[in-house]
């Protein structure tokens, strides 16, 4: 398409300056975690020079990160898999039987995606303390499944809708179970939204902070994101080794996502897409 | 706004009503097939859908309940009292409350105003297939896809007034300040808002997604009627783009009414609550013990929630299909 050279500038200016604006101060912080701490504050130096891992070295010997990075990955791991477990359970008669309230039960799965969620802090504290779930890890995994459930749901009640309706009639034919039928027949087609949906869940779980700090506070129980956020408070002065914690803060979402792409693209536009 | 828990929720949203007419016809001819499978299922479909049930009912319906319920309440760790609608009273003259409206207000203009319309041009750009638009496209939306817990470092350390990258780089172009930009009463509020307002990915990647699905024989017919690209984007692409604006603004809506860590980690709602949203109000309320109050705030954040969901659907026509 042929633009006047006026219009492509513009367009270049906008197109550097939203980049600039919404990934240069990560790319700054990262490029910084590999300074020392005279580098950071001697202003002017983009480039680390010479590269330096003393953030990292003093980020892995003051706070167990490990550890850390295990938490969030248990409950990552754990909420996907429970919330993909319940959301197929749930999906599949909402996308491919009949039965009452069959209608009731997918918009009310599906409007709790509406739910400003923050707006619930104190009766999911109850709730969890109620069933004797608070600042236990198991609870938190149980409550990432319920939290990420319904976006599970519609994704996946989306794709199962879409497949063939005869799928299912030689095996149903044969006398196969309902549980025969999905493990056999419906599992294995799910596998494109299983994936899509659960990379947008494993995400998200990663990156949560508000329900690690209110539902496991116990230092045992938290994620990389609550323990970094208050390494930061505890330790004010060790600037190299914060930013070395933000940096690994973010590997493994970009990692994820770069490498997944297609699959976390997928899931946000299947639904708005078609 | 532009956040993890977003990016989830522009699924759900984009499908479910819209989806819905569509689909209806469609799933009874499916289900009208699907009768002799269903036949003999339904205790198997009754164990299945339970454990959805369970966890819907726990962590959704009854907090929902219990939000708007004990929102009438004195309640806390040493008690329960119902006071019909004091805690409502005591809202309507809390200096406090009266700034995390208005700060909640100001976030969700700047998302609606700033947000929405950087993705959307992004969009276009990218979706003619400028040269790297790949790359450009994993640019723009690497910011939605790490925390902001993460993001909320990021800006601390940016905008720390020692070693900060904004003031370096106002030193370097003849502007040195010493700045403490986040605990400033006159740059707190725009700082915050300054860490996510161009964080327009899930705004970009719904809307290239829309483009991509126009027929391509919309846009023959204009430009064999000779058409600048500039027409094409003005007259065609835009108008059919209403629905997706649509869905994009309730997401940012939602963001920024729950928005909670950015101004948590970052400033606690100081100084002097110039930067307290309804959120970390809420949460600041809880953590002194007063539950009831703090689901006063709760209620009044869940409502504004529903009610720009209703206005933004209206308006947007969401829902009816232009292509």
């Amino acid at each position: 398409m042929l633009l006047r050279l006026p219009v492509r500038i513009a367009r270049a200016a906008f197109l550097t300056f939203v980049g600039l604006a919404c990934l240069g101060p990560v790319v700054w912080v990262v490029l910084s975690s590999f300074k020392t701490q005279a580098q950071v504050f001697g202003a002017g130096n983009l480039i680390p020079a010479p590269f330096s891992l003393s953030g990292y070295r003093s980020l892995f010997t003051e706070i167990p990160l490990v550890h850390y990075l295990l938490n969030t990955l248990l409950y990552a791991g754990g909420g996907t898999v429970g919330a993909l477990s319940v959301g197929l359970l749930a999906a599949y008669p909402a996308a491919r039987m009949r039965f009452p309230f069959r209608r009731s039960l997918t918009v009310l799965f599906t409007v709790a995606l509406a739910i400003p969620i923050t707006g619930l802090i104190v009766p999911e504290f109850v709730i969890m303390r109620d069933l004797r779930l608070f600042d236990s890890q198991f609870g938190l995994v149980l409550f990432y499944s319920a939290m990420w459930f319904p976006l599970t749901f519609v994704i996946l009640r989306a794709q199962l809708t879409g497949l063939p309706p005869s799928i299912e009639e030689a095996a149903a034919l044969d006398g196969a179970s309902y549980f025969q039928l999905l493990r056999r027949v419906i599992l294995p087609l799910a596998r494109p939204g299983l994936a899509t949906a659960g990379v947008l869940v494993f995400i998200n779980i990663w990156n949560d902070f508000l329900f690690n700090l209110l539902l496991a506070p116990s230092t045992a129980h938290q994620n990389v994101q609550v323990s970094l956020t208050l390494f930061r408070g505890q330790f004010r002065t060790d600037i190299t080794a914060i930013l070395a914690g933000t940096t690994v803060m973010m590997v493994i979402p970009v990692l994820t996502f770069v490498v997944l792409q297609r699959q976390v693209i997928a899931g946000l536009t299947a639904g708005a897409s078609r | 706004m532009s956040r993890s828990q977003d990016i989830a929720r522009a699924r759900g949203l984009g499908v479910g009503p819209r989806a819905s007419v569509r689909e209806r016809s469609r799933a009874s001819r499916l289900l009208a097939r699907l009768e002799p499978p269903t036949r003999g299922m339904g205790l198997g479909i009754a164990i299945s859908l339970l454990p959805g049930i369970a966890l819907f009912t726990a962590f959704f319906l009854v907090p929902l309940g219990v939000v708007v319920v004990t929102s009438l309440a004195n309640w806390g760790p040493l008690g329960f009292a119902f006071d019909g609608l004091k805690n409502y009273r005591t809202l309507s003259h809390d200096a406090a409350f009266w700034a995390a409206m208005k700060n909640t207000a100001l976030f969700a203009a700047a998302g609606v105003l700033l947000q929405v319309p950087v993705g959307v041009t992004l969009a276009i750009v990218l979706a003619q297939r400028i040269r790297g638009w790949r790359v450009l496209r994993v640019i723009y939306f690497l910011p939605n896809i790490v925390s902001i817990a993460a993001l909320a470092l990021v800006y601390l350390t940016v905008y720390n007034p020692r070693y900060g990258l904004l003031n370096q780089v106002l030193g370097a172009v003849g502007l040195p300040t010493s700045r403490d930009w986040l605990f400033d009463l006159h740059t707190a509020l725009p700082a915050v808002a300054a860490t996510w307002i161009f964080t327009a990915g899930i705004v970009m990647i719904l809307t290239m997604a829309e483009i991509a699905g126009i027929p391509v024989e919309v846009y023959d017919a204009a430009r064999v009627d000779g058409a600048s690209p500039w027409q094409l984007t003005r007259h065609i692409t835009l108008p059919l783009l209403r629905n997706i604006v649509g869905v994009c603004t309730i997401l940012v809506l939602l963001a920024t009414i729950g928005y909670f860590d950015g101004v948590y980690i970052m400033t606690g709602g100081g100084p002097a609550n110039h930067t307290l949203t309804l959120a970390v109000y809420a949460f600041q309320q809880y953590s002194d013990s007063d539950w009831g109050y703090a689901n006063t705030i709760g209620t009044v954040l869940i409502a504004l929630g529903l009610v720009s969901i209703v206005l933004v659907r209206r308006a947007f026509r969401i829902g009816e299909r232009d292509f």
